[in-house]
């Protein structure tokens, strides 16, 4: 009895150290595993199973310019760049670190500061030629903005690379059929408002859909009130200032006065859009994609957004780094200089891809502005006022946090001083 | 008789895939968890050690105070509801109904409950909609329920009942069945009518079944997530936020992993003592 009772604490204990050992292994990550020691390049970016279609059609093209790279992409869908980070993070802290990922401004500051990045420095200067080529065909904004918010350390981490700018689709048909005139470049806040009133009287259908998504819906308001969510270096949040609650309180009137159908259901803008139950909704070059399955294209234009202060739209751009811990460093720049490319990029313009080449040349060429509604140059141009969106290290958090005050706005659960003021409060604390 | 010096050793490796098993994946992240919740970590960068800084943050955080407080409202409420509706469908299926329809009835109940609660919260985020849903429909009422806060919380309690109430039911069911009928009859010869065998005869018997289906209810609706992530966001302004959640929102979207591991063990200790106090109650009313 005594032996069995000593054997069975014996047990325990050995068992018991098997547990510890494993719970320390799962407290510390490691660099190794994952894509970086397999022979294949590994990539990992954002898309739907609609749009990862598409990139593997660019990817088609590159194994067969290259078919000495063995390239493994994976799509991870998701709707907002916020949880594609998240999901990003727990992989690399589970120890799977990729080669090349895809990362859009909201996350380029939280990426490049911790360290995970190679620099991209040498890269650039021995193929100076190319890179400079392709710096030639872009607005210079882009480049500036990339400097400075994309890291902290003087290093290039990123090339800028394609970009949504946000811009008001709208339905020709419904703003014929209430006999408002189309929306021209300059048009104001108060031309927005009215030509919703006129179209809701003599259609019945709604004018805008107001949201709260802090790059769709909040930011274009923000900014075309000359204000933004936080100061110029990102560093203080700046989301109760009287400009961003007049522009909390413009768009509560909307939902209020029945001019947009409320938030938080389950209306589809786009489709409501080609059905001509919504004459105008927010966006950059996204909903492309669906307005052509709808075969909508020819039924709506874009313009700049309405301004009140002054021009104003939201921008965010994609950067593919390379992972320090990567084994394939070399042929990981070969396959970004080929999405920088004319040919890479053209094609995946062409293609329709959910967002603005960087390239101003093709932009501006058929591929881009063909099948596209009146007015897509506009998404370019936009470019030349647009302003960075702002984006601290915690982007997740702080999306949350900006998007739950507007919601509280919107709903009319709280007046916009006091939700903004909430959200403000739980920024601060995020910065 | 006497044990055998090596009888014991068939017993251990008889146990050892579940206790295995056990070790691996609920003792082990148990102890890693009790080590994060003493770390301040962002997962990219190196953890530091912050002695018990996540738990003085858990008092003071308002937040963490909101979603416990909601958590609880939620489990309470569903307890009670699942049990008293659940006996309610139970009886109801038991007494009133042929084999032939009880089987297509009990199904019929039962089925939501096998449906993923994401296909669950997104049908009936269709239902709620503010503008074209069902529910607003058939109500005659422009209620937007998800985004109100008043209603956020009490719509999901509801939406839940649809989706869990089943599983208490069947439970509740299959306890009902084991109620022998002789005692039945026993007391309806000493004159006892339908309310009294229901109290004295039905309920005592089945109260072992009763006890477990409100320990199972309690702890599920403690840990409940899904419905609040996909339908709400833990919105209006965290009026439907459960602990969780919070935990999720915490430790992967705010990167504070120690602060999601204190979380965790906040709920752990939880429903320990509840579970617990469950148990100790249950010797009062519990007839085994």
């Amino acid at each position: 009895m005594n032996q069995s009772q000593l054997s069975r604490r014996r047990f325990l204990q050995a068992t018991g150290g098997t547990a510890l050992a494993a719970a320390l292994a799962g407290c510390g990550g490691s660099d190794g595993g994952g894509g970086s020691s397999t022979k294949e390049l590994s990539f990992v970016y954002m898309g739907t199973a609609e749009q990862q279609a598409t990139w593997n059609k660019l990817f088609a093209k590159f194994s067969e310019k290259h078919p000495e790279i063995k390239l493994k992409a994976e799509g991870i869908p998701l709707s907002n760049w916020g949880d594609f980070f998240n999901k990003l993070s727990t992989r690399l802290a589970g120890g799977q670190v990729p080669d090349v990922i895809q990362v859009a401004t909201e996350g380029q500051r939280l990426f490049a500061s911790k360290g995970l990045l190679a620099p991209l420095d040498d890269y650039i200067a021995k193929d100076k030629s190319t890179i400079d080529e392709y710096y030639a065909d872009m607005d210079p904004n882009l480049i500036e903005w990339n400097k400075k918010y994309s890291s902290t350390d003087g290093k290039t981490y990123y090339l800028p690379g394609e970009f949504n700018t946000m811009c008001m689709w709208y339905s020709k048909d419904l703003f014929a059929k209430a006999g408002v005139p189309e929306p021209t470049a300059k048009w104001t806040w108060d031309d927005f408002r009215h030509a919703c009133e006129q179209i809701k009287a003599k259609t019945g259908a709604f004018g805008y859909a107001a949201g709260p998504e802090y790059f769709a819906a909040i930011m274009p308001w923000l900014l075309t009130n000359g204000t933004s969510s936080f100061s110029d270096d990102w560093s203080k949040p700046t989301y109760n200032d009287a400009k961003a609650i007049e522009a909390a309180e413009f768009n509560r009137a909307l939902v209020a006065d029945k001019l947009s159908p409320p938030p938080g259901g389950t209306f589809d803008a786009t489709t409501a859009a080609a059905q001509g139950k919504l004459a105008m909704f927010g966006g950059g070059r996204w909903p492309i994609i669906s307005i052509r399955n709808l075969k909508a294209t020819a039924k709506m234009g874009i313009v700049p957004w309405p301004t009140k202060v002054e021009q104003g739209s939201p921008v965010g751009w994609n950067g593919y780094p390379i992972m320090k811990a990567s084994k394939k460093k070399d042929d990981a720049w070969t396959f970004i200089k080929f999405l920088i490319s004319t040919e890479g990029s053209s094609f995946f313009a062409q293609l329709g891809g959910t967002i603005v080449p960087a390239r101003k040349s093709i932009a501006n060429s058929e591929s881009f502005l063909t099948d596209a509604p009146k007015g897509t140059e506009y998404l370019y141009q936009a470019l030349s006022y647009a302003t960075p969106i702002p984006s601290p290290d915690k982007g997740a958090a702080v999306q949350k946090a900006v998007e739950d005050g507007w919601k509280q706005v919107l709903t009319g659960n709280a007046s916009p001083a006091d939700a903004l003021g909430k959200a403000q409060t739980a920024l601060e604390g995020l910065v | 008789m006497k044990p055998q010096r090596r009888d014991w050793l068939p017993g251990y490796l008889f146990i050892s895939p579940a206790v295995l098993l056990f070790l691996v994946f609920v003792a082990a992240p148990l102890v890693a968890a009790f080590g994060l919740s003493l770390f301040h970590w962002d997962l990219l960068s190196t953890p530091e050690f912050a002695g018990l800084d996540n738990f003085r943050q858990l008092v003071t955080d308002g937040a963490t105070i909101r979603a416990v407080i909601n958590t609880f409202v939620f489990a309470i409420s569903s307890v009670i509801t699942h049990i008293g509706i659940g006996m309610l469908l139970a009886l109801g299926v038991h007494r009133t109904m042929t084999r032939g329809t009880k089987y297509f009835v009990r199904t019929a109940f039962f089925f939501p409950f096998l449906v993923s609660w994401a296909a669950v919260a997104l049908v009936w985020k269709y239902v709620l909609d503010p503008t074209f849903g069902l529910a607003n429909y058939y109500l005659s009422a422009t209620t937007n329920w998800l985004a109100s806060p008043t209603w956020a919380l009490p719509t999901l309690i509801v939406v839940d009942w649809w989706h869990t109430i089943g599983y208490t039911f069947i439970i509740l069911l299959a306890g009902l069945q084991t109620v022998p009928a002789q005692l039945h009859e026993a007391a309806r010869v000493d004159g006892a009518n339908a309310w009294w065998r229901f109290w004295s005869v039905t309920l005592p018997v089945m109260s072992p079944t009763i006890f477990f289906a409100t320990v199972i209810t309690f702890i599920g609706a403690f840990q409940i997530f899904d419905p609040m992530v996909i339908m709400t966001q833990g919105g209006p302004d965290g009026a439907t936020r459960s602990i969780v959640q919070y935990t999720y929102e915490k430790g992967f979207q705010s990167f504070e992993i120690g602060y999601a591991a204190a979380l965790s063990l906040v709920l752990f200790v939880v429903i320990m003592i509840v579970t617990g106090l469950q148990f100790r109650l249950s010797r009062r009313w519990v007839h085994l």
